[in-house]
């Protein structure tokens, strides 16, 4: 599971944890021997205590605790008292830096993106149908589509390019730096998505073996190391037909099928060189035309790469019969006469042990090849040239082993005998332990393509594993890898939605626990939100960015998002606050702010009550501020039509009319003109509404308005004087 | 492997990040109260102190996050038993600053843990107190951590009315369901270490909307271990499995619980022990589940960091364990 060391099932503990993911099975042995990893945090003991918490994805961050030092003992003072940690539980593969990591792993998204969409695309069309299986004639075209195109992205660096006038000897040459990750994904490609090479798995073997072999070095010895260290002699050489080593060196080479390489380290040899010609006729003869056989070895399998030696051949009969006529002509040549002339006896045995090579002979192979898997391929080469099963391959693989047994295992053998074994599981587990998430969450999808058996397998919804299949374990154990660091998150739910049953779940806490404070990334989370259709979700998200604003004093923002979110109950206390500050009188700066509120407030939410009645308030108390001296009539005609208006409307919660009138009252108390501001019947509204709230005050559940005591009292009285100079204006 | 986030002053006993994993807060035995925040959003570099200030004469033993839908606030648990809410706001065109909105204690019982959940409509505080009481506190107005109003208390009991002795807690353990973002009823698990056994078993607790009340709607424990003090809960996040998935720590080890989903008639959840594992010798002293609930951490007083998983067979392990090292 996410990023752990872990046991594998075959009872090797495991020692590093940079390789991860672990599922497997555990035995009860290995359950004893738990890895113990150093949590190196700098600070002297004594610890008083740790806290542990997990951050994003699965990185744990540890705080860690000592006592604290006791004050006047002269040490308390700048003394440190603890330090937080954190501890990735994935590093990944320490073969490929982090910054290829995350090359791969947004490379890998579009592919499996594309093939996801493939393969739900096919099984809506076979909705209905008996068989509801992806698996039409063409499925393993599109896995092979995508395992080449994510095979591209685990190519190693490129190695600088060859001279352009080619030394003679230079007896081998590289385009690129393997990779262990690159070998083990192409192994897989080869057993279980390349249906069209079926048919030449064992060459693709040998393939296979050439490009990689240099990886086994770490743990084995191999040809490839060989071949270097035999090249870094060479240049010293005078006589080289008499150096050992050549003659072993090309017989490895030979063993495992590098045919050019042989061939032209067979031209090397000394019987070629003009002056010698003459004297070492029979010699050099006897080089060609072993150098002939090698160039002309039949290989069953449709072209050769370019530049390689042998006769490819297609179809099985032509093949044989080429073979059969291959093998006579070494077998005469073995028992030709001219070998007893031929008086370099490096050269006769050197040639001689080449031909057994050829013929098969299973103890020159064992001699010459390095380590079993070399002995291995050399059988598909020399002895068994024909297509054979993967169970009949497991058993020679075994047998190889037998010869030539390892002394430490190399992480690509585990993973070959898992294949050869046919055993998913132990495949599984293998990419799993030494590759990692992304590994298994991608060579999965070559996996189902393997087999019906391994399909069916993987994608078997499991009671174990809270009803998820193990297809959708890995990928939401490479999700939440993925999810551990800021710069690869977004590609998560990509994995995420992919997953039918709990990928939703956890996408949804994944977009939960993302930071709200920054414009862009709160953008970014809500565009998440909207592709994948998770509204509650992103009116959460909305919600704390609306909270978060309006309590750091961003209350314009603060409304803005709780409006996104359309938090009717927040929204409304806010409004609530707005109404408290109804009657009261508040300076300008700050109802220049209560009446912004009061725009955004208004400009769509519904929510908010009695916002309407807030408006016409906010109207009349402009008005009322723009009657500052007593000479603008105008306004003050105009205040006293909002408060009219204010009056009349049945929106006006009765609470606000004693502060409304009081708020009002030099409008009422008016002595510039003659005139009074306010006539008999909009006097006598005023006065009835005084009188309705008389009766009102009288029920248990009126609120009175924290006004001064004598509010009503001089508000009655202004709208009686006003009555009476309307009355007699009139 | 470990990388260095920060270091802490001397006298700094618990921390606590919050809910995003973004800002940090720390409290020290001399009552100070410090938060760090990270420099650069995207990265997760270097931590800067945005807050440091005394607020309390007594040691703070505890820091718990509100859940940020209500702001960016903390609990302070204080060794004498008094909680009190910090909340970062700014006021009335005021600069942004730590002030404090509430303090919760009494004078009968000690605060020993307070955990934040939220229902569908507000927030609510759970703290368990020394005399075996549970509390649970609700927000009066989701804008303002300063009101709160006493919902409900009740011990933690199978059968209310219980009659047994004074009780005196060590310290209680209380883990919210956690909340995914639709719309449920409110539950949380709770566990005592006490002298008294009826209290310690870990039960779980769901709010019932028809009657307004509590009610226990599970007990984690078997039989013979109903006694057993309780160190440590925690409740897993489920992302879609069929149960719940709480994890209980004793003195007998780390038990897996699975509950059920549908009640039985009785409105009792069937419960299943999956695993009773064994690894921190003596206490355990928190347990946290990652995103997934797939993997637990807990730390214990052997000094560990350790790590749990279940594999393909369901079976949970210790899957690999961390040793502070200097």
């Amino acid at each position: 599971m996410p990023g752990v060391a872990s046991d594998s099932g075959d009872g090797r503990s495991e020692v590093s944890v940079s390789s991860n993911g672990a599922l497997v099975p555990i035995s009860t042995e290995a359950r004893n021997s738990i890895v113990v990893y150093p949590l190196h945090h700098g600070l002297e003991p004594p610890i008083a205590r740790l806290a542990i918490s997990w951050s994003r994805g699965n990185s744990l961050r540890v705080s860690v605790f000592r006592p604290p030092s006791v004050e006047g003992s002269g040490e308390s003072e700048g003394q440190v008292g603890g330090k937080v940690v954190e501890v990735k539980l994935s590093d990944g593969d320490p073969e490929i830096s982090d910054a290829q990591w995350r090359r791969i792993a947004y490379g890998s998204v579009s592919p499996f993106a594309l093939l996801q969409s493939r393969r739900s695309a096919i099984s809506s069309l076979s909705w209905g149908s008996a068989s509801t299986s992806p698996y039409h004639l063409d499925w393993w075209e599109y896995v092979m589509e995508y395992s080449k195109d994510i095979s591209s992205l685990l190519s190693g660096p490129k190695l600088p390019s060859n001279p352009i006038i080619e030394d003679s000897k230079t007896i081998f040459k590289k385009g690129e730096e393997p990779t262990s990750l690159k070998a083990a994904w192409e192994l897989m490609e080869l057993f279980y998505a390349d249906k069209q090479s079926q048919a030449w798995l064992p060459e693709r073997l040998v393939d296979w073996l050439a490009d990689y072999d240099s990886l086994f070095s770490s743990t084995l010895a191999t040809t490839h190391s060989k071949l270097v260290d035999f090249q870094n002699v060479l240049v010293n050489l005078q006589v080289i037909e008499d150096n050992p080593k050549y003659w072993e060196v090309m017989s490895s080479a030979l063993a495992v099928g590098w045919l050019d390489i042989v061939v032209k380290m067979l031209r090397l040899h000394g019987s070629y060189q003009l002056d010698q010609l003459s004297n070492r006729e029979i010699e050099n003869g006897l080089v060609e035309a072993v150098a002939v056989l090698v160039s002309k070895m039949p290989r069953l399998r449709p072209e050769s790469a370019a530049g390689q030696l042998g006769d490819c051949l297609k179809s099985k009969p032509d093949f044989i019969k080429a073979w059969e006529k291959w093998r006579s002509q070494i077998t005469k040549l073995d028992c030709s006469a001219f070998w007893i002339q031929c008086n370099n006896h490096q050269t006769r045995e050197g040639l001689k042990n080449m031909l057994q090579i050829m013929l098969g002979n299973t103890e020159s192979l064992c001699t010459a090849t390095c380590n079993w898997i070399e002995l291995f391929i050399s059988h598909f080469l020399y002895i068994r040239p024909f297509t054979m099963g993967v169970d009949s391959m497991y058993i020679l693989a075994q047998k190889c082993i037998q010869l030539k047994p390892v002394s430490s295992a190399h992480r690509l053998t585990g993973l070959m005998i898992g294949i050869l074994g046919e055993n998913t599981e132990v495949v599984l587990a293998e990419c799993s332990r030494e590759y990692g998430p992304w590994m298994v969450a991608h060579a999965i999808e070559l996996l189902t393509a393997g087999s019906e058996h391994a399909e069916i397998l993987l994608h078997e919804e499991r009671h174990n594993l809270g009803g998820i299949s193990i297809v959708e374990l890995h990928r939401l154990v490479y999700a939440q890898v993925l999810s551990s660091h800021a710069l690869t998150w977004q590609i998560a739910p990509i994995y995420l939605t992919s997953c039918m049953k709990q990928g939703m779940g956890l996408l949804e806490i994944l977009l939960y626990k993302q930071p709200v404070q920054h414009n862009e990334m709160l953008l970014k989370n809500i565009e998440i939100c909207r592709l994948y259709d998770l509204y509650h979700v992103s009116s959460n998200i909305m919600k704390v960015a609306g909270v978060y604003h309006w309590k750091h004093g961003r209350i314009g923002s603060g409304v803005f998002w709780l409006q996104q979110a359309q938090d009717a109950i927040r929204l409304h206390k806010i409004a609530q606050q707005l109404f408290d500050s109804v009657g009261k009188s508040i300076s300008d700066e700050s109802f220049k702010q209560w009446e912004g509120l009061i725009e955004l407030l208004g400009s769509e939410s519904k929510t908010a009550g009695g916002l309407e009645f807030l408006r016409k308030y906010r109207d009349f108390k402009k008005s009322l501020q723009r009657v500052p001296g007593e000479k603008s009539i105008d306004a003050a005609r105009e205040a006293v039509q909002s408060l009219i208006l204010l009056m009349k409307n049945p929106s006006t919660p009765q609470r606000f009319w004693l502060p409304l009138l009081y708020d009002s009252l030099k409008l009422l108390n008016w002595q510039d003109q003659d005139h009074p501001l306010l006539n008999v019947s909009e006097t006598n509204l005023l006065l009835n509404k005084l009188q309705e709230l008389s009766l009102a005050r009288l029920r248990p559940d009126f609120i009175e308005p924290s006004l001064p005591p004598n509010a009503l009292s001089s508000v009655r009285l202004a709208l009686a004087t006003n009555l009476g100079r309307a009355m007699l204006d009139e | 492997m470990a990388e260095p986030l920060l270091t802490l002053d001397n006298g700094t006993t618990c921390s606590s990040w919050n809910f995003s994993g973004t800002r940090l807060a720390t409290g020290s035995a001399i009552g100070t109260l410090s938060i760090f925040d990270f420099r650069d959003p995207a990265s997760s570099s270097s931590l800067r102190c945005t807050f440091k200030s005394g607020v309390h004469d007594g040691n703070i033993v505890k820091v718990v996050w509100v859940p940020p839908e209500y702001g960016d606030a903390v609990a302070c648990i204080l060794a004498d038993g008094t909680v009190s809410l910090w909340e970062e706001v700014a006021e009335d065109s005021q600069p942004l600053q730590w002030k404090m909105c509430k303090s919760f204690g009494s004078s009968s019982s000690k605060v020993l843990d307070v955990q934040f959940g939220m229902s569908l409509t507000s927030l609510k505080m759970v703290a368990a107190c020394s005399d075996g009481h549970v509390r649970v506190h609700e927000l009066l107005d989701p804008l303002e951590l300063k009101n709160w109003q006493l919902q409900a208390e009740f011990q933690n009991v199978i059968e209310s009315g219980s009659a047994f002795g004074k009780a005196l807690c060590l310290s209680a353990s209380i883990s919210w369901k956690p909340h995914n973002g639709q719309c449920q009823e409110s539950s949380f698990v709770l566990g005592f270490n006490s002298n008294t056994s009826e209290l310690n078993s870990s039960k779980v607790w769901e709010f019932d909307q028809a009657h307004q009340r509590w009610l226990p709607v599970a007990e984690l424990a078997r039989p013979e271990g109903k006694g057993d003090q309780v160190y440590a809960v925690a409740w897993a996040p489920n992302i879609g499995r069929p149960h719940e998935t709480i994890a209980v720590a004793t003195h007998k080890g780390l038990a897996i619980w699975h509950i059920g989903m549908n009640p039985d008639p009785d409105g009792r959840l069937p419960v299943e022990r999956v695993a009773l594992l064994s690894g921190h010798e003596g206490e355990v002293w928190q347990m946290e589940w990652d995103m997934s609930g797939m993997t637990l951490a807990t730390t214990g007083h052997d000094g560990m960091v350790r790590l749990w998983q279940s594999n393909l067979n369901g079976v949970w392990h210790q899957q690999a364990a961390f040793e502070s090292k200097s």
